[in-house]
């Protein structure tokens, strides 16, 4: 154990604590200690730590949102980072093993709690029987990762910071910060929300100007019975009455529907969280009776234009009763464009708030697709690995046990960097490689204290971590902070810090502040001439390797085969890999991204043909004069299908002009949740973003709506005479 | 003289809930060059139906309608639209035009979607324009369909219907929305149409309108029970007033 009880005691002593729990956590130094289905695991980055049922402090939940009260000796519970890219189920047996020493276990699923869903660099947990937990303290080799959190109840946290900050390797997380952990899940779920949010917007428009067209569509009937005396009281709960009915409908089936959708967002979001949804019938129930008196409010105010309609308005103008607005903006006459492009076009500018609505809805569906698979992308791009402290290289060596030694020594690193350019000379590989590493140290401004991480980076240089504001650190006294870092010392740039690094305590200037996600976004980086003594509180992306002369990405994964078996891995990567595994957001985001094409599909089919239908009763009429002086059926369903492919490509080439603007603020946004990051600029996929996804948009338009147009066909020339 | 359009057993038939309505009962007709023919009838006789299945708009249950030694029955509907928007002008009671378009634009409208027409889009407007001086309505051209008079607009709707020269024009009540003397003008223009040698055919309650036509025939219950032949307006020495009293005097012997 890294440090004995004493802390524990001084805390029990304290003013206003009334509770003291100690959460032990032996570290399990790589995931190959473990055997899955014959193979050594190699699937996190991170060391594992232990978890024991009879340390159980906090709520631990399992996939079912139901408690873990214990783990039966043989079984265990890990979450979700331990199982990340492999194919598990409940039951399958793992091999723990230390040298000779093996332990059988079998996985009873992913268990959640606040503390072990961390945020960036997520550690698998494992939480196991207290007996099984002796036998892996008994085996295992390197303890100095070892560690423990205390949980206090307490008052007062000022004087548990004052109390914790007399231990080097402690400190003091309050029960908010705790909070921060679930961000990459938490913007999945913010994600949903959003798609939420553009599908309720959409679902209210297209009811909206369904309600309009009834009305307008019924306008006749509403003039006779303003004549006859009826009241508008009496008219709108008439119409409000048959909505009721429809909506109640409505809401019964998406209930229904709710049940499997919405527990399958969720899952999609919340391997990490205790979400509660759906599960519960009565607030189902009571969500969908809000929805449909929603809908009634809001009928109620779409019905006000019965108010507005006179007796004499329509009997005199059967149609519309907009008796003077003008409607004709073009001119056939002297148009050039083919008689359907026109018609379409006509059509489109004499209606502008019902296309240019449909217009909004069709560029944030597309944008929303768009979206996502921008940030996916980025979020397993190169550009981003500056933000884990990584250099943007060709290879990365991430295996714990690799360069565990630095943690032991720091001085180590110029071993481990030594053995690395041997291994590499070896097998024929010309390169350099290089270490970032941190360390936790106390730092003071004026009367401010706080631990930060300091990073170096040795060997190759990290030029990708670029100051946002001022220099990164030219000289050996100066140091760069992140905006996190800044504001705990309430600092600037240009204030001197003085760092305590081992024993010495030296001055350093700040010369500038630049973006990370580690550590939550607090971090200082030091120049490279400084030398690190190590702690307990050690942070690195392992060893960054460069090949010489640029060679191709064939020839890289080739070299990295060879460094794999050199080094008997399987934990060497490119820069892309080591940001997609470390950000574990990439697949949600694409699988998020699938859905939205989806939903996208859905809703614009809804759109272009619930519009397109009240679109043809509405000019039934005209439809009917146009066959009667006999245009061609196949003429009239161009001019429909026109319309709304004009739309559909007005919104591609909107969302295709915000598009990158859109990505980078909302990356930066998410970004800045995470941690202190700002400037990023998003990757794209030109064929996806800018082909794909509008293809998908207007071929789905083009197909629903030429589908809902063949209806059209069924208005006869004769119904000329039968229509108001 | 050459016969335009040719009706033989003409027959129509409405189901409505599974109640067949035989609304035409074996119609012969024929309607040569150069007539104007009047139907009428009491209301609900079928004026409205003859005129859509001879004119193509509807299909015929029995029967055959033969327009210009084609035989309808066997053309598609395809077929048909193109036959209608060549060979045909349509008039009706409400004064249809769409909305989203000016009145020249309504006017030229089934000239541009015409395959039949070379021209360009300049000439056609100025065809277009042309016709309503002809009507005196060339004012309001550019007007919106709801900011011109009733008259007004069923005169651009008989522009609407002579813009690509057709053989026949079917006018289903042209002046029964309009008071007098709009009546008279959209009248005394059909009858200057004819005169230039298109044919007219409309169905009519007026016989003020009526009197003016060559032929009058009389529908009840979906059969044609009379004809008078009138003669031309222009080429006969009658009056208005003596083919008005005329007519009368027949229709009144056929039960009107
Ligand atoms: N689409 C239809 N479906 C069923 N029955 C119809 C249809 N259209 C017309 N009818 C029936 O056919 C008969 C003749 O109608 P039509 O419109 O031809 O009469 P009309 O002579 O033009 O009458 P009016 O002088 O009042 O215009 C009517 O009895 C009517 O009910
Ligand atoms: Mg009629």
């Amino acid at each position: 154990m890294p440090y004995d009880c004493e802390l524990e005691d001084e805390l029990k002593a304290l003013d206003g604590v009334d509770y003291v729990g100690t959460e032990h956590h032996y570290c399990i130094e790589s995931s190959k200690n473990f055997t899955y289905k014959g193979s050594k695991m190699d699937n996190f980055i991170d060391i594992a730590y232990t978890i024991s049922d009879e340390e159980m402090y906090l709520k631990f939940y399992d996939e079912e949102n139901n408690t873990v009260d214990g783990v039966e000796k043989g079984c265990f519970y890990s979450n979700a980072a331990f199982i990340q890219d492999i194919d598990v189920s409940k039951g399958d047996i793992f091999e723990l093993s230390f040298d000779d020493n093996k332990l059988s276990l079998k996985y009873m699923g992913v268990i959640k709690c606040p503390t072990i869903a961390h945020e960036a660099t997520a550690s698998p947990y494992l939480l196991f029987d207290a007996e099984d937990i002796k036998f892996i303290g008994e085996h295992k080799k390197n303890d100095i990762f070892d560690d423990k959190d205390v949980f206090v109840n307490a008052a007062d946290t000022e004087k548990i910071d004052k109390l914790v900050e007399k231990y080097e390797n402690a400190y003091v997380m309050p029960r908010d910060e705790i909070k921060e952990y679930f961000l990459f899940d938490m913007v999945a779920a913010y994600i949903m929300m959003m798609i939420s949010a553009v599908l309720m917007v959409t679902v209210f428009v297209v009811l909206r100007f369904t309600i309009m067209f009834t009305i307008s569509e019924e306008y006749r009937e509403i003039g006779v019975m303003k004549a006859v005396g009826v009241d508008n009281g009496s008219i709108r709960s008439l119409y409000i009455a048959k909505y009721l009915v429809i909506s109640i409908v409505g809401a019964l089936i998406g209930y229904a529907a709710s049940l499997p959708l919405g527990s399958m967002m969720l899952d999609s979001v919340s391997q990490n969280m205790v979400l509660e949804c759906g599960s519960n019938a009565l607030i189902g129930l009571l969500s969908s009776a809000a929805v449909v008196a929603l809908i009634m409010l809001f009928c109620y105010t779409c019905t006000r234009r019965v108010n507005k309609l006179s007796p004499i308005d329509a009997v005199r103008n059967g149609e519309t009763g907009e008796r003077f607005k003008r409607k004709s903006l073009l001119r056939l006459g002297s148009s050039r464009l083919p008689s359907n492009v026109f018609m379409s076009i006509n059509d489109f500018v004499s209606a502008p708030k019902q296309f240019g609505i449909i217009t909004v809805i069709f560029t944030l569906c597309l944008l929303m697709m768009t979206l996502m698979s921008n940030l996916a992308l980025t979020l397993k791009s190169e550009n981003m690995a500056w933000l884990f402290g990584a250099a943007e290289c060709d290879a990365h060596i991430y295996d714990t046990t690799y360069f565990v030694d630095a943690f032991v020594d720091y001085d180590n690193y110029k071993d481990i960097l030594a053995k690395t350019d041997i291994m590499l000379e070896d097998i024929g590989i010309e390169g350099e490689s290089g270490m970032t590493m941190g360390f936790r140290y106390e730092v003071d401004h004026g009367d401010k204290t706080a631990n930060e991480f300091c990073y170096v980076s040795k060997g190759l240089k990290n030029d990708l971590v670029t100051a946002d504001e001022g220099t990164m650190p030219q000289k050996r006294d100066e140091v760069a902070m992140t905006g996190y870092a800044l504001d705990d010392l309430d600092a600037e740039i240009g204030d001197r810090v003085s760092i305590t690094i081992g024993d010495k305590t030296d001055e350093y200037i700040i010369t500038g502040k630049y973006s990370s996600f580690l550590n939550g976004g607090h971090g200082i980086f030091m120049h490279p001439d400084v030398d690190l003594v190590e702690n307990n509180n050690f942070q690195s992306m392992g060893v960054n390797i460069k090949f010489d002369g640029d060679p191709d990405d064939e020839t890289k994964d080739e070299y990295i085969e060879k460094i794999k078996k050199a080094i008997d891995s399987e934990k060497v990567c490119t820069t892309s890999e080591l940001v997609k595994t470390a950000t574990q957001m990439s697949d949600t985001l694409n699988s998020v991204k699938q859905m939205m094409m989806m939903i996208t599909v859905i809703v614009t089919l809804m759109i272009v043909i619930l519009m397109e239908r009240s679109f043809i009763s509405k000019e039934k009429g005209e439809i009917a004069l146009m066959k009667a002086v006999g245009i061609p059926n196949s003429s009239i369903i161009a001019q429909h299908t026109l319309r709304f492919v004009i739309s559909a490509v007005l919104a591609l080439i909107i969302s295709t002009a915000v598009l990158m603007p859109a990505s980078n603020a909302v990356m930066n946004f998410v970004s800045s949740m995470i941690g202190d990051v700002t400037g990023i600029k998003c990757n794209y996929d030109p064929l996806e973003v800018f082909f794909i996804c509008p293809m998908i948009l207007v071929g789905v338009t083009v197909i629903g709506s030429w589908l809902t147009a063949l209806y059209t066909k069924t208005i006869k020339a004769s119904d000329t005479a039968s229509i108001e | 003289m050459n016969t335009v359009l040719q009706a033989k057993g003409l027959c129509k038939t409405y189901v409505v809930n599974k109640r067949q309505n035989n609304v035409l009962k074996n119609i012969d007709l024929t309607v040569s060059e150069g007539d104007m023919v009047a139907v009428m009838g009491p209301s609900g006789s079928g004026k409205s139906t003859l005129l859509y299945c001879v004119s193509g708009m509807d299909r015929v249950t029995a029967g055959e309608v033969i327009f210009n030694g084609k035989e309808t029955a066997s053309l598609n509907d395809k077929e048909l639209a193109r036959v209608r928007l060549d060979e045909m002008g349509f008039i009706f009671q409400q004064m249809y035009m769409m909305k989203n378009l000016s009145v020249l634009d309504n006017i030229i409208f089934p000239a541009v979607k015409s395959k039949n027409n070379k021209e360009t889009r300049a000439q056609t407007e100025e065809r277009g324009r042309a016709l309503m001086k002809r009507l005196g309505i060339e004012d309001v051209g550019s007007n919106d369909i709801n900011e011109v008079s009733g008259g007004q607009l069923q005169r651009a709707c008989i522009c609407r219907s002579m813009i690509n020269s057709p053989k026949i024009i079917f006018a289903d009540e042209p002046t029964g929305a309009l008071n007098r003397s709009s009546s008279d003008e959209v009248m005394n223009e059909l009858l200057k149409l004819n005169n230039d040698g298109t044919t007219v055919m409309c169905v009519t309650h007026d016989p003020k309108v009526a009197a003016k036509c060559s032929r009058v025939l009389y529908l009840v219950d979906g059969s044609i029970v009379g004809e008078k032949v009138l003669g031309h307006f222009d080429s006969e020495e009658k009056s208005l007033r003596d083919r008005e009293r005329e007519l009368n005097g027949w229709l009144m012997e056929q039960g009107w």
